[in-house]
């Protein structure tokens, strides 16, 4: 029965009972049972519960007794052990809190209760999916007026409305479920144990408070956010499925059938207690059954039965079976279910219990009111060995015209009965989807188109063939329109209905029934035979007779040998399927070597990346440690990360470009063109990528004192003699072959060259030069000792600015940048410090300000002024170590401006 | 619900250029052979799965680049891997001198948990011997590492040394998955762990992050 329709009774019009469920509330020692309904309004949900009558129909039967609403702070955690649901089927016990409240639950076995806590869980998640829409709960106020003060949470739930909404609550959930099949006893044997130790360490903890459970789940290492996550997805990757999918696929390989007998009986007791033995029902075959499958139908015909489900003859007629079982053989009861008077017992012989797993029971109620539980059926699934089997029991609508009523029972409890998947990401099962289905019970199809005593005629001439041809249930099958791809055996027993009660006699009531195949036995599979098929007049106590059927069906089993080879060849398939989709590129050159790499020239060869993989790739050239880039600042790659599609290509710049700052350590072969990239594919490879080239040191980037010791040009020094020079150039008196020039050769050339030829240029120094000219200006300076200089005077203009910008150490040095600073107003103070620079340095500074004092002579001509020239040259010999502010521009501005009016002044 | 795999490990495969290292990891595989020599420059891996006593170990290994002039980038490698195959060639004497360099850069860079074991591979090229066995298993036993001498060609020992060294693996950090195995329910793997206990930088899972610090 539904209860949440007695729910919905209580609730407003926009309020919604999605679903309900029965439990036991656990308080110290007591326990209770209550009644809960997720309610939703408006995409929020709460919890009500409810105080109840045992069978709740209208608003009447429940009472509320509190509401938790499902925020931030709502938990639940289930806390079943997995040993005893795997097995039998047993109680789900969960622990529901909610800020400083907790309630512990014990909800039945079954579907109602798995479905109870997948819509909360789904609830849950989606507030947790969208935390910043807090829920506002405000069409829970007029019920917790209401309530407040008796609710069953002991401190009543705080105000509602105003709440911190907590992000690191989390909702756990501790699957108890293990799979105890072959293949995963093969497989994951340890997963089992692992699993149960996880469980000890939480069961023993008790009930632990908020806090300790927030260190439980902080202690793993996932973090608030990604919790949350694991609970909306599957938590099996495509892998694991991929690998479930192909054992599937090549079951044939690895299995192979094994034969085991399965006695299935059926008695409708008509709400009788058990008076006689049931030996001669249940012991009737030479050797005992492997598999016992007992159904019973109208085991208790009183109201106390079809109202609150329970009944003292559950237990009697348990007992009877149980004593009346194959002699030579010991069973194990592994599951008995039971909807009001529609009950099964399955039990299995001792030795075969180990390979039975995954046991659901389920039931179904298509009676009065097409739920209820008079009519209905109940089942039992489980797995033996490695096949999948249902049982159903069913009590089908009664009465001889009825028969498409039937029908449609059957159908609905086709389409009803599903059991809980032990992977919640799977579909529930339904009872169609087994290998094998035993159907058994009081079908209650009739002998129609026929009177009694045509019927009584046929059975006494025990002409149960043309009897037969009047059965509904063989007609209704015929036609297809019922039991479709069932199959049951031939009949030759009388039917089992009606009789007096304690005789063989048939009805003799008013009614005077026509007797009937009311009970039977049908099945649906492969490689199944039926032993037997009989029924057992010895037995009086009903006006049913029971049924037996033996049948002998082929179970598969599993070859561990091969069921090893398939599963490690598939592990190796996904493995090499894995391995194949791993990102990877050709690329179209590993070695890359930039011949004759000169200051400011820019070099660049192309990297072609060629995504050979199965998947789109995402590359990057990574940083190699203690390294703060991916590449020395010469080398750029462009760009240096990206995304290649599949079989698409991608070209990367390798640009070489020496400037300033990388100069000077390149000249004196400090340093070389040599560098080895990183390119990384994300989730995938590395390749190396080396970067050579030859370095032409240049009188760019190198200091004034070492120009000052070259006689030849810069490049036909050896590399050798460039750094030795560099090292001693600290070393002032450092003893000295030659006596070094009074200014670099370089510098001398360039200015000789503007004197001679420029200094009535219109606008030197302040029109660029031309890009090609300045390359060949520095291969000049750099290579020979020209008469003159080629290209325009603009450009020779510009590569002497490009000559000073490129000094590692300035004109005017950084440690006398300060006190040049400090003393910029006082022309003599700024000339003392002039006179204290290292003698090169000094008669460059002084030989520039000279030659532009002798500019500014022409200035009516070349348009310059001491104002653009201090400008310009000022940031050139005097720069600052750091960075300059606009004050300190100044500053050097008026310190050089000194220097430019000197002769003038 | 069984897990099909429950730990990701790390294994690298170090030695002289041309001992046949890419040819030892493409045998285990892929169960695959290819005899000509293609330098491996970079550091490429292969996934495969193995079942150690019941648990689905899924090892990632990794194959560097031999050459001498990549050392110093492949050394960074090393601080990220669990085991590491030490491998020479057993008709180079060359190669096999060059362990001991290996064995000590693993030392300097290598967690020092890191598992070893010492690989003689092309034991099938029985006439270029250079390397007698007795030489290899007395280096191993200084180390105090197993040894196994192999043939990516004939396949020989290929799965034993793999699986030696996965076990060695499993089994020095057994006492750490006993203690994850307690607190979670979940796919992990060692790597994670390292990152926990402030071992390991950003990297997630098995995905490596363009970053080495």
């Amino acid at each position: 029965m539904d209860q949440s329709v007695a729910i919905q009774e209580t609730l407003e019009k926009e309020e919604n009972c999605i679903t309900a469920v029965q439990c036991d509330i656990l308080f110290d020692k007591i326990t209770e049972s209550r009644l809960l309904g997720l309610v939703e309004s408006a995409k929020e949900h709460a919890i009500f519960i409810y105080t109840h009558r045992r069978m709740a129909i209208t608003a009447d039967d429940v009472s509320l007794e509190d509401i938790i609403p499902v925020s931030l702070d709502f938990a639940i955690v289930e806390v079943s052990s997995p040993e005893e649901l795997a097995v039998v089927g047993a109680d789900t016990r969960v622990r529901v809190s909610y800020r400083d409240e907790e309630l512990e639950l014990r909800l039945p076995f079954g579907s109602n209760s798995r479905l109870f806590l997948s819509e909360v869980n789904r609830a849950w998640s989606e507030v947790c999916k969208s935390p910043i829409q807090k829920p506002k709960f405000e069409w829970i106020n007029k019920y917790t007026n209401a309530i407040r003060g008796h609710g069953v949470v002991k401190q009543t739930i705080a105000p509602l409305g105003i709440r911190n909404i907590k992000l690191n609550q989390h909702l756990e959930t501790e699957k108890s479920l293990d799979k105890k099949g072959d293949l995963e006893r093969e497989n994951g044997s340890n997963s089992g144990t692992q699993k149960s130790r996880v469980y000890s360490s939480v069961e023993s903890r008790g009930i632990p408070n908020r806090d300790d459970r927030d260190d439980l789940v902080r202690s793993s290492s996932h973090t608030p956010s990604n919790k949350a996550q694991i609970l909306t997805m599957p938590q099996f990757g495509l892998r694991d499925n991929l690998i479930r999918c192909e054992l599937l696929k090549n079951e044939e390989l690895y299995t192979y059938l094994e034969n085991y007998s399965f006695f299935l009986g059926t008695y409708n007791v008509n709400g009788q207690t058990p008076k006689e033995s049931l030996r001669p029902w249940l012991s009737c075959t030479l050797d005992p059954p492997d598999i016992y499958c007992v159904g019973f139908q109208e085991l208790d015909l009183s109201k106390e039965a079809f109202f609150f489900n329970d009944t003292p003859k559950e237990l009697e007629w348990m007992q009877a079976v149980s004593e009346a079982l194959h002699p030579d053989a010991k069973y194990a009861l592994v599951k008995l279910v039971r909807l009001v008077g529609i009950m099964l017992i399955f039990y299995v012989k001792k030795e075969h219990a180990e390979f039975i797993s995954d046991v659901e029971a389920e039931t179904v109620g298509t009676g009065i009111m097409g739920r209820m539980g008079n009519k209905g059926a109940v089942a039992i699934r489980f797995r033996f060995h490695h096949s999948d089997i249902c049982v159903v029991n069913s009590h089908l609508a009664a009465h001889i015209e009825e028969y498409e009523r039937r029908n449609q029972d059957y159908k609905d409890i086709c389409s009803r009965l599903q059991f809980r998947q032990l992977d919640p990401t799977q579909p529930p099962f339904t009872i169609m989807k087994h290998n094998v289905v035993l159907w058994i019970g009081d079908l209650n199809y009739r002998i129609s188109d026929l009177d009694v005593d045509d019927v009584k005629e046929l059975i006494s001439k025990k002409d149960f063939e043309t009897l037969h041809s009047f059965d509904q249930l063989k007609r209704q099958i015929d036609k297809e329109a019922v039991f479709d791809g069932f199959v049951e055996g031939e009949i030759h027993f009388q039917p089992t209905y009606k009789y007096d009660t304690g005789s063989d006699m048939w009805d003799t009531s008013e009614k005077c029934r026509v007797p009937a195949w009311c009970d039977r036995i049908l099945w649906k599979g492969k490689n199944i035979k039926q032993k037997h098929y009989q029924s057992h007049m010895a037995l009086k106590t009903s006006d049913h007779k029971p049924v037996s059927s033996v049948l002998v069906i082929g179970i598969k089993r599993i070859n561990g040998e091969t069921y090893k080879k398939t599963f490690e060849e598939i592990v190796r398939n996904i493995d090499k399927m894995e391995n194949e989709c791993i990102p990877s590129v050709t690329l179209s050159k590993r070695e890359f070597d930039f011949k004759d790499v000169k200051f400011m020239q820019h070099q660049a060869e192309t990297l072609s990346l060629f995504n050979d993989g199965q998947v789109p790739c995402q590359f990057e050239f990574i940083q190699k440690p203690n390294e703060s880039t991916y590449c020395k600042p010469w080398l750029t790659a462009n760009p240096p990360k990206g995304f290649i599609a599949q079989g698409g290509s991608v070209d990367i710049e390798l640009e070489v470009f020496v400037n300033c700052s990388t100069a000077p350590e390149l000249n004196l072969g400090k340093q070389q063109i040599e560098e080895i990239l990183v390119l990384h594919l994300e989730r995938g490879k590395d390749y190396f990528i080396s970067v050579t080239g030859n370095y032409l040191p240049s009188c760019y980037g190198t200091s004034i004192h070492l120009l000052c010791q070259l006689r030849e040009p810069i490049q036909d020094m050896p590399q050798e003699t460039l750094r030795e020079l560099a090292e001693m150039s600290g070393d002032e008196n450092a003893e000295n072959s030659e006596k070094p020039l009074d200014i670099p050769k370089e510098l001398w050339m360039m200015v000789d060259h503007l004197f001679r030829n420029a200094v009535k240029q219109e606008d030197i120094f302040q029109q660029p030069g031309l890009r090609s000219e300045l390359a060949e200006i520095m291969d000049c300076l750099d290579t020979g000792i020209p008469d003159s200089l080629p290209g325009s005077n603009h450009s020779v203009a510009e590569a002497l600015l490009l000559f000073l910008d490129a000094l590692p150490e300035p004109v005017v040095p950084y440690c006398f940048y300060q006190q040049c600073l400090e003393s910029c107003s006082s022309a003599s103070q700024c000339e003392r410090v002039i006179s204290m620079l290292p003698q090169c340095h000094q008669n460059v500074f002084n030989y520039l300000a000279a030659f532009l004092r002798e500019l500014l002579k022409n200035s009516a001509s070349n348009r310059l002024d001491v104002n653009i020239l201090a400008t310009t040259f000022a940031s050139l010999l005097l720069r600052s170590p750091t960075k300059q502010d606009f004050a300190e521009k100044r500053k050097t501005r008026e310190f050089f401006q000194h220097f430019l009016t000197q002769g003038s002044s | 619900m069984a897990k099909q795999y429950d730990v990701l490990f790390r294994l690298l495969l170090l030695g002289d250029s041309g001992v046949g290292k890419t040819c030892l990891l493409c045998r285990f595989t892929d169960n695959e052979f290819h005899p000509s020599h293609i330098s491996t420059i970079g550091v490429d891996f292969k996934m495969k799965t193995l079942v150690i006593d019941g648990i689905k170990v899924r090892i990632q290994i990794w194959d560097t680049a031999g050459q001498e002039r990549y050392q110093t980038i492949t050394k960074q490698y090393y601080r990220r891997a669990q085991g590491i195959f030490l491998v020479y060639d057993i008709t180079s004497e060359r190669s096999f001198q060059h362990i001991m360099k290996w064995a000590s850069d693993v030392d300097e860079y290598a967690p020092d948990k890191v598992q070893k074991i010492l690989v003689g591979n092309k034991s099938d090229e029985v006439d270029k011997r250079q390397v007698a066995t007795e030489q290899g298993i007395k280096l191993a036993e200084a180390y105090g590492m197993d040894f196994f001498e192999t043939s990516a060609f004939t396949n020989h020992n290929i799965t034993e040394t793999f699986t030696r060294l996965a076990e060695q693996v499993l089994a020095a950090n057994k006492k750490d998955l006993d203690l994850l195995w307690m607190s979670i329910n979940d796919e992990f793997n060692l790597a994670a762990l390292e990152e926990e206990e402030g071992l390991c930088d950003s990297v997630t899972g098995d995905q490596r992050k363009g970053c080495w610090c």
